[in-house]
């Protein structure tokens, strides 16, 4: 009872879109529509010059049917091209022209033929549609559920370090030492601001919205965004130096500032946990043709060869494969990077200094019309 | 025996709560915890707090709907402390007369920077008490003359034009505040100008190109990306 109660809603809730799916209208569609038929009455007229008979035009108007019934969405355009053929065959092409006579032999034929093919052809089209629409969703899915998959294990690490930490602290807190309590909750504390981070990228993927390139983009200051992440990193890593370089001339670049300083400091921070030896940190923005270079250097142990070229998709990868000494890696944040500046319509890469350390590099277009 | 500023903290979230409180407790001031809206208001207006920290996510109503009630009546400083984290949430409140706000998730020292710039900004009534002593704003090495219409840097005049000097000078008024884009634009151009930021962008990278030392590691004035600017506090 209840399955039948859902299916009837769902009918009820999807008719008015399936009405407008089956025969839905656009501007481009009637234009492809008016340039077939056109073609084919061209056509028509000039095989005339050469076949006076006029036999041919039934033929060339089915293959224009057909052909506008693949070319358009959904079943309208089809029908109407395979009425307006009939009438236009009859009127035009067929003895007596300019005249309409439906009592031509074999004419119902005709009418029959132009219709099947466009009814058929508009099934067939729309249903291939429907398809990839399908396919794309479920690919989609895949990527939400690796993302759930990925982040859940990420999460639950750290979790269960803090949890650990404040138990023992309540249950022991007279058998543990000064040093000792504050080494745990320091290790809390690193775990939790770990776990702050996993949150700011989830948030940006949120931010960026389910479709890609649906981001607003606004002319900002390459310096001040740059200027804010490098503040934001010194308070979190007061050990590590940071130099900051800028150009000139002001550069103003479309972007959306929250996500591109999320870029930024992702790169940051892994420039520090992940460079294990990094003492300074390099970033730097230039004018570089249509576009702005931003570049995060570090002088730390660089990126083990191997990981370079599955660096940017590690996190969809790593849920088969254990990862590398049981590390978190820095999967979803450089996913996340990677996403980011690809919605900006720009281009991200890693390499590996040759004097050392490892270097991020990515490009924003300076116009706004780019999309990605 | 010295008077202690009372503080109303408005958050639903027991946990964060407790810790605001302890935060505030342990430096000197005097708490009382409100877990949701109708409460808020009652004791706002029956225990007279000097500051309010408020959570906009409340179980019974909008943070930003008691932030607008309150402002119908009194200055009362507030800092809103949300979990939004559009800036747009952050613009709004700052509009809708928030003195300040925090971002979950924040540290103590963030906290209690902003609840102390807060509470001095209203006892003072106009802005920076020192500015209204002494015509004169220092941070650092950084001078604002507010007599002469000038900046000094390490002695030096910086010459800045007029449009540069009362951004620098709105700023050091307000000094420790966020300012917003629009609030800028707003006070130096007239209510016309219409929300175009780029000339204050403009206006800004000349300015910091003047003052500072690297334009790109402000030390004076800093960005809230996507909000506005803060001039960096003394003493």
């Amino acid at each position: 009872m209840k399955v039948f109660l859902d299916k009837d809603v769902e009918d009820l809730l999807t008719k008015p879109s399936r009405f407008s799916r089956i025969f839905p209208f656009s501007i481009q569609d009637l234009l492809v529509t008016a340039c077939t038929l056109f073609c084919a009455v061209e056509l028509c007229i000039l095989l005339r010059i050469v076949d006076p008979s006029g036999e041919f035009a039934s033929l060339i108007f089915v293959l224009a049917v057909f052909l506008i019934s693949r070319l358009t969405h959904g079943y309208l355009f089809g029908l109407i091209a395979s009425v307006v053929s009939v009438v236009g065959v009859n009127y035009i092409f067929t003895y007596p022209y300019l005249a309409l006579n439906f009592s031509i032999a074999g004419y119902p034929l005709t009418f029959l033929t132009m219709l099947v093919v466009s009814i058929i052809t508009c099934t067939m089209t729309t249903q291939i549609k429907e398809q990839e629409h399908l396919k794309t969703e479920n690919e989609k899915e895949k990527t939400r559920a690796n993302l759930l998959r990925s982040v859940s294990h990420d999460i639950r690490t750290p979790l269960t370090s803090i949890v650990g930490v404040t138990s023992t602290l309540l249950e022991n807190a007279d058998k543990l030492g000064q040093s000792e309590k504050r080494q745990l909750l320091e290790d809390a504390r690193d775990e939790a601001q770990w776990l702050i981070r996993v949150v700011e990228n989830l948030l940006s993927i949120t931010r960026m919205g389910n479709e890609q390139a649906e981001i607003e983009k606004k002319p900002e200051a390459a310096e001040e965004v740059l200027g804010e992440a490098a503040r934001k990193f010194r308070k979190r890593f007061p050990a590590i130096s940071i130099a900051v370089q800028a150009p000139d001339n002001l550069l103003m670049v479309p972007m959306d500032a929250i996500l591109i300083e999320q870029v930024i400091s992702n790169l940051l921070e892994n420039a520090v946990i992940h460079g294990e030896t990094t003492t300074q940190v390099r970033l730097s923005v230039q004018h570089d043709g249509k576009n702005a270079r931003f570049c995060v250097a570090d002088d730390g142990r660089g990126i083990p060869e191997k990981d370079l070229p599955t660096l940017f998709n590690g996190m969809l990868k790593r849920s088969d494969t254990e990862s590398i000494d049981g590390k978190r890696n820095m999967g979803l944040g450089l996913t996340v990077c990677k996403a980011i500046v690809h919605a900006h319509g720009g281009t991200m890469e890693a390499r590996n200094c040759p004097e050392g350390g490892a270097e991020f590099t990515f490009k924003l277009p300076l116009s706004v019309e780019a999309k990605a | 025996m010295k008077i202690r500023e009372k503080i109303l903290v408005v958050e639903d979230e027991k946990s964060i709560a407790h810790f605001i409180a302890s935060v505030l407790n342990t430096n000197g001031y005097e708490t009382m915890q409100a877990p949701n809206g109708s409460q808020a208001q009652s004791m706002i207006s029956s225990w007279c707090p000097d500051l309010v920290i408020l959570d906009l996510g409340l179980p019974d109503m909008d943070g930003l709907d008691i932030l607008r009630a309150l402002r119908t009546w009194s200055s009362l400083p507030v800092v809103v402390v949300s979990a939004r984290t559009h800036e747009h949430d952050k613009v709004d409140a700052l509009d809708l007369g928030a003195d300040d706000y925090l971002t979950k998730p924040f540290g103590t020292d963030e906290l209690l920077a902003r609840v102390r710039t807060a509470i001095r900004h209203t006892r003072t009534s106009s802005g920076n008490g020192e500015i209204a002593r002494t015509g004169i704003y220092t941070v650092d090495d950084l001078v604002i003359d507010y007599n002469k219409h000038q900046v000094l840097v390490r002695g030096e005049n910086v010459h800045l034009t007029l449009s540069e000097f009362r951004i620098v000078a709105l700023l050091g008024k307000y000094a420790g505040k966020v300012l917003t884009y629009d609030f800028l634009i707003r006070e130096l151009w007239g209510p016309r100008a219409g929300n175009d930021n780029q000339i204050l962008r403009v206006n800004m990278a000349n300015i910091r190109r003047k003052i500072e030392e690297n334009p790109a590691e402000p030390h004076y004035i800093f960005t809230e990306v996507g909000v506005g600017y803060r001039m960096a506090e003394g003493e």
